[in-house]
């Protein structure tokens, strides 16, 4: 059947990225100059797709017979994942010079990475789920060893690919399960269908097994092993966008799966599943992250720590603890791209300088880069008044009302733990003497990111209703 | 129907058998010889399943591509190839009670499941049907799919080329 | 033609499942774990047509073709980066791909 003019011009952020996709094709093959335009052209790409997004939000439409769903969520995840790609692309203007990949592929590749994720956030199918996925990962895959002289790039996209690939085969012998039990992909039907399906064994397997091949995506616990060693190799850019964007990408298909449960109060049958990947992630995230001395690993390790956070409000699932981790999501996107943006700016030639020891006495040299590492190291370890707090609590304050206090006590015990290796690095920064001279010669682009993470980080701590209630008002549709 | 028991044997076994080959064999190209067996296999199945179009495009992309490629990695990197991914020894204990626990309960689901789906009578020909609905109601998805194959092509070259200077 | 009960087709799925998953996690090969994870695909790929077939639904059909055409893209990338090794280990001495453990 004919689709009318109306469902394209509501598909218009998707048709932007798209449309926009196609552009940067064009323009890398005819101008030797692609160089300098496609930042420019991606970053005009994603701001007005965010703009867009967030303007809209409130117009709600699902198209195409079903498949994909505009405004509501997805509108706030589409943000997200917009911004989270503009802030990345400002910050490797510069770093991709020095790193030695300053191809205009990256670019290009960012795009249909940001696209594949708006897909997932917004499927109204499985199918969607899956295509979204794919296009989101064999970007990352290619991404994270595009620099193919360096061995820890290449090392990092084979490992990266072989998991993901195998997390894939999870995915579709899960959806397979689910289609036989229910003879339909439409996730609607599924909706409705939860609550008398929860005690059919085999569609309460194929969810898991899907459920499991997103856990290799959100980087939790006993689905980790590739994350230190990935965020570790890749470009420090790209792990930034992998590590936020990502990841917010997974839990909002995660969020989609457990749509049931917080809005028909059908039975939460994962819970058990779900409160003992947060809680082994969250320990084993903090206690390993003590040990590392590299600064990208140990915000690797603070990665999956923070995946066992959020997973928390997964358990809990009931609308405030879903608000929650979207919350936090949006929160945890601005601290870690900022923390990420300040390491390549720091970061040296051949992945030197990303250790502990090099940013010793950074406030000597560089003040400002000193105190914005500090804003977004109190936010990742959730001191009060800063963004990370406001993720946590929301979160916490779900899982209670949905009587786990346990798991919100062992949330708060790891994030205990965890304010030692975040102070370790601000203790490295102000009360140590230089050990060498750090020149940074990175253009002003990735300071502008820097700032601009520092600035959502302190609105979304001084003011997180603003963002919670429009969260809370979109959050069932 | 006796015929077409004895046929889906054939194929079953022929499936099963090499696809233990592929994961058992020292040699990789051994491996990689029986996984075409395996991929003739499958698409000998779609075929008594009576999906037909996907029964060629099975052995179009998966025997013409996927293993084609496979093969070419194999050659041309067969200096790397006795070379392991892995350091230190395989957990062969959490593995196999992993694996094990999978296979109980996967087994055990599909037998205890009383599956009651009624054999529906098979269309003639799938071909029309797929075609159909692939620019109808998944025109979307089928969008998508392109845009990925393009995305893959850029990627592929863009990490395996030859550096200009 | 379908005289054979489905749980024929599901369990032989399932074997291949099983063993494309226990080939990942015991073959050490870059290239053979690859395979494996082409196994899994299939297995599914197997319980999805059947289930089409069964419920008389082309849905599974259709996605059965997309997760042929993402394996295809899937297999391009992996080769990629398996010759950008290859090209690394050529010019650089290296006997081992490994860096950091797995």
């Amino acid at each position: 059947m004919p689709f009318s003019n109306q469902e394209y011009l509501h598909l218009l952020p998707f048709i932007i990225i798209g449309v926009g996709i196609v552009f940067s094709v064009v323009i890398e093959l005819i101008t030797k100059k692609s160089r300098e335009i496609l930042p420019w052209f991606s970053i005009l790409l994603f701001f007005s797709t965010a703009l867009y997004s967030i303007y809209t939000i409130h117009n709600k439409y699902i198209l195409f017979n079903g498949m994909i769903q505009v405004g509501g969520k997805a509108a706030i995840f589409n943000f997200i994942f917009n911004f989270a790609a503009l802030l990345i692309t400002m910050s490797s203007i510069g770093y991709l010079k020095k790193y030695g990949s300053n191809f205009g592929e990256y670019y290009i590749l960012i795009q249909s990475a940001v696209l594949g994720m708006m897909v997932m956030a917004g499927s109204k199918d499985i199918l969607m789920i899956f295509l979204g996925l794919e296009l989101m990962s064999i970007c990352f895959y290619v991404l994270a060893g595009l620099n193919r002289k360096k061995h820890s790039a290449n090392e990092a996209s084979l490992k990266y690919f072989l998991l993901g690939a195998f997390a894939t085969g999870f995915v579709v012998y899960g959806i397979a399960l689910i289609y036989g039990v229910t003879a339909t992909t439409k996730i609607d039907i599924l909706i409705q269908n939860f609550s008398a399906q929860s005690s059919n064994i085999i569609f309460v397997t194929g969810l898991i097994l899907f459920i499991i091949g997103f856990s290799f995506k959100i980087a939790a616990f006993p689905f980790h092993m590739w994350v230190p060693d990935v965020y570790q190799g890749s470009a420090t850019t790209v792990t930034g966008i992998m590590s936020t964007a990502g990841k917010a990408a997974a839990f909002s298909v995660l969020i989609i799966t457990l749509t049931a449960v917080y809005t028909v109060n059908s039975p939460n049958i994962f819970s058990p599943y779900f409160a003992a990947i947060a809680t082994l992630s969250m320990l084993f995230g903090s206690i390993v992250a003590l040990t590392q001395d590299n600064l990208k690993r140990m915000l690797a390790y603070s990665s999956i720590s923070h995946a066992g956070y959020m997973a928390i409000g997964l358990t809990a699932s009931n609308s405030y603890s879903i608000s929650g981790i979207i919350f936090y999501l949006a929160a945890y996107t601005f601290m870690n791209i900022g923390a990420f943006s300040i390491i390549s700016i720091i970061e040296g030639e051949n992945d030197s300088r990303t250790n502990i020891q090099n940013i010793t006495g950074l406030n000597a040299s560089k003040p400002m880069l000193a105190a914005f590492m500090s804003l977004f190291m109190f936010a990742l370890a959730g001191i009060p008044p800063l963004a990370g707090f406001f993720g946590k609590y929301y979160v916490f304050i779900g899982a209670i009302k949905s009587g786990f206090t346990w798991l919100a006590i062992i949330g708060v015990f790891s994030s205990v733990i965890s304010v030692y290796f975040y102070l370790r690095v601000v203790v490295f920064m102000y009360f140590k003497n230089p050990t060498e001279d750090i020149n940074t010669d990175t253009s002003t682009f990735s300071y502008s990111a820097v700032i601009i993470s520092g600035a959502m980080v302190l609105l979304l701590g001084l003011m997180p209703d603003l963002l919670l209630n429009l969260i809370l008002s979109v959050v069932n549709w | 129907m006796e015929f077409y028991d004895i046929i889906f044997y054939l194929f079953a076994l022929i499936t099963i058998g090499s696809a233990f080959v592929v994961v058992t064999s020292r040699n990789i190209v051994y491996a990689a010889f029986s996984l075409l067996f395996t991929f003739f296999g499958v698409a000998g199945i779609y075929v008594l399943l009576g999906a037909d179009f996907l029964a060629i495009v099975q052995i179009m992309v998966y025997v013409g591509g996927i293993l084609i490629l496979l093969l070419f990695g194999v050659m041309l990197t067969n200096k790397i190839t006795s070379v392991e991914i892995r350091t230190g020894t395989v957990h062969l204990l959490p593995a196999a009670i992993g694996i094990g626990i999978l296979f109980g309960a996967i087994i055990s689901v599909m037998l205890w499941t009383n599956w009651n789906i009624s054999p529906e009578p098979i269309p003639p020909s799938t071909t029309a049907n797929i075609g159909r609905e692939l620019i109808t109601n998944y025109v979307l998805i089928f969008e998508l799919l392109g845009m990925l194959l393009l995305i893959a092509l850029i990627g592929a070259a863009s990490i395996a080329r030859r550096d200009k200077e | 033609m379908l005289s054979i009960p489905i749980e024929y087709y599901l369990i032989l799925s399932a074997f291949m499942f099983i063993v494309g998953v226990t080939g990942v996690l015991i073959r050490r090969n870059a290239i053979v774990v690859f395979m494996c994870i082409e196994l899994m695909l299939n297995a599914a790929n197997l319980s999805l047509v059947a289930f089409s077939s069964y419920h008389g639904n082309p849905v599974g059909q259709i996605f059965v073709f997309f997760v042929m055409t993402v394996a295809a893209a899937e297999a391009t990338v992996g080769l990629a980066i398996i010759i950008a090794i290859f090209r690394n280990k050529l010019t650089v001495n290296v006997d081992e791909i490994n860096i950091f453990k797995w």
